[in-house]
């Protein structure tokens, strides 16, 4: 989309924040300090992706045989590994960014153009990094959680790691010249980001009590993840401070169940 | 190149629906058995419940009651319910009354069951689990983890999952799942003590029972 098309939909969600009226959350997490504003973009977020792009991601999902939708994702998946690779190679990872160039020249050539992922079946599955988890590494913290317009859950840094995203990724669509098809391009990966994402959606939606703290907690989990990287560290696992282990069991009393057993 | 596709797409698909037969014929042979390895039981107990969806097909976000059922079967025995919902608790759960503590393993049990038979809304004749290679810190006493990746379609891309099992009494259960590095408990301990500073224990039940009944 062009950049006033995006300022317009920043403007509207901050308007959308400041009339939510930045409510004082009532359990604050000192990694959200501007959880009012953010809960207001998502509000927007979440009304626009109701209203307009998740029928449209249904509707793909729906019409668009398995395989092409496969085929497409692939090949902008595909696309995104050279960058991807040059970022875990700033990142000190040098072979894991062998074995991403390693993917996309298997995949660009036996793989058809990307169509086929076929360096994740012979065992050289995709290492996902981007520019916001190399400043990570470098030690740059992830700063406040931010909700973007349209991008949804983000943070000080990996918002400064999109911009690089979009300027650095040699093969990144805004090289492409002819506005028609570029603008096409951009439309079809977003309607592909957003299908491949209506599964966990979903989940979230049936499961979640909160979903914006549910995606806040899965964001930062995930990212925090990601910059660690594949390092042999046994902190990787929560440590979730069992306090019952010593303290005696909770005895179920067996004549007072009312409630129905979850099904 | 366009006739070429064709070809390659079928040889693949020959070579993914052999694998199937291959883990099926093994899944009806094995047994799950918690007192074993952990990683064998995640990935029989795994393989069974993929084998009985196939068995009907295809699945799809219509196909929920079914999912639940096989869930139910042959997943559920493996899940210790009330370690998952006393971790999530963190804290809060030394406050609850036994009465308190029973019903919100109970409520969240609701909520677990939708997460896992969500993740099974995708699942074709080509869906397989394999194992990541063990690494030297995956069992540490009475504790294990156990690295996964499950490939939804042929052309799909892997994703990982991670199960976190602890031995009791019965032997291994689950208690814990991580998907694409984000772990299920964790993420539900900032929502847990929300809804509970809101409303208390008692409302955090509700809560979680109103949204059981809402699907």
């Amino acid at each position: 989309m062009s950049m006033p098309l995006t300022s317009r939909f920043a403007a509207a969600g901050l308007a959308c924040a400041l009339m939510a009226g930045c409510a004082a959350p009532s359990h604050p997490d000192s990694r959200d300090p501007w959880e009012g504003f953010n809960r207001g973009v998502y509000n927007f977020n979440d009304t626009v992706d109701h209203l307009m792009i998740r029928p449209v991601a249904t509707l793909y999902s729906t019409v668009v045989p398995d395989p092409v939708q496969s085929c497409v994702h692939n090949i902008f998946s595909n696309l995104g590994d050279v960058w991807g690779g040059i970022n875990l190679m700033l990142q000190e990872r040098g072979l894991d960014a062998f074995n991403m160039w390693g993917r996309f020249m298997l995949n660009t050539t036996m793989g058809l153009g990307g169509c086929l992922d076929i360096a994740s079946r012979t065992g050289d599955p995709k290492i996902p990094s981007d520019f916001g988890t190399t400043l990570g590494v470098w030690g740059l913290h992830q700063g406040p959680y931010l909700v973007l317009p349209l991008l949804g859950p983000s943070s000080v840094r990996d918002g400064v790691g999109i911009t690089a995203d979009w300027f650095g990724n040699p093969l990144a669509l805004n090289n492409i010249h002819n506005v028609g098809l570029r603008n096409s391009l951009y439309g079809l990966t977003f309607v592909d980001k957003r299908a491949s994402l209506l599964g966990a959606t979903n989940t979230i939606d049936q499961t979640a009590l909160d979903p914006y703290s549910f995606v806040r907690d899965a964001y930062l989990q995930r990212r925090a993840a990601m910059v660690r990287g594949n390092k042999p560290n046994t902190d990787a696992l929560p440590n979730y401070n069992d306090e019952d282990e010593t303290a005696p069991p909770a005895a179920p009393s067996p004549s007072a169940a009312p409630a129905a057993p979850a099904k | 190149m366009l006739s070429l596709f064709p070809n390659l797409l079928k040889r693949l698909l020959c070579a993914a629906a052999l694998a199937c037969v291959a883990v099926a014929a093994q899944a009806q042979t094995a047994k799950p058995d918690p007192n074993g390895p952990p990683d064998q039981l995640v990935l029989i107990v795994a393989n069974q419940a993929l084998t009985a969806l196939k068995a009907g097909g295809s699945t799809q976000e219509s196909d929920i009651a079914r999912i639940n059922k096989v869930v139910d079967q042959y997943v559920l025995p493996y899940i210790d319910f009330e370690k998952t919902t006393r971790l999530a608790a963190g804290r809060y759960w030394r406050q609850a009354t036994p009465q308190q503590r029973t019903d919100l393993a109970r409520a969240f049990r609701g909520t677990l069951i939708r997460t896992y038979s969500g993740a099974l809304t995708r699942v074709d004749p080509s869906t397989k689990i394999s194992l990541l290679p063990k690494r030297s810190n995956d069992v540490q006493g009475d504790d294990a983890v156990v690295r996964t990746t499950i490939t939804a379609s042929t052309n799909a891309q892997p994703v990982e999952v991670d199960y976190r099992l602890g031995k009791g009494p019965q032997g291994w259960q689950i208690y814990d799942l991580n998907v694409e590095a984000v772990w299920l408990i964790q993420n539900y301990r900032n929502q847990f003590a929300q809804q509970i500073e809101q409303s208390g224990i008692d409302g955090l039940i509700k809560a979680l029972n109103a949204r059981n009944s809402g699907n």
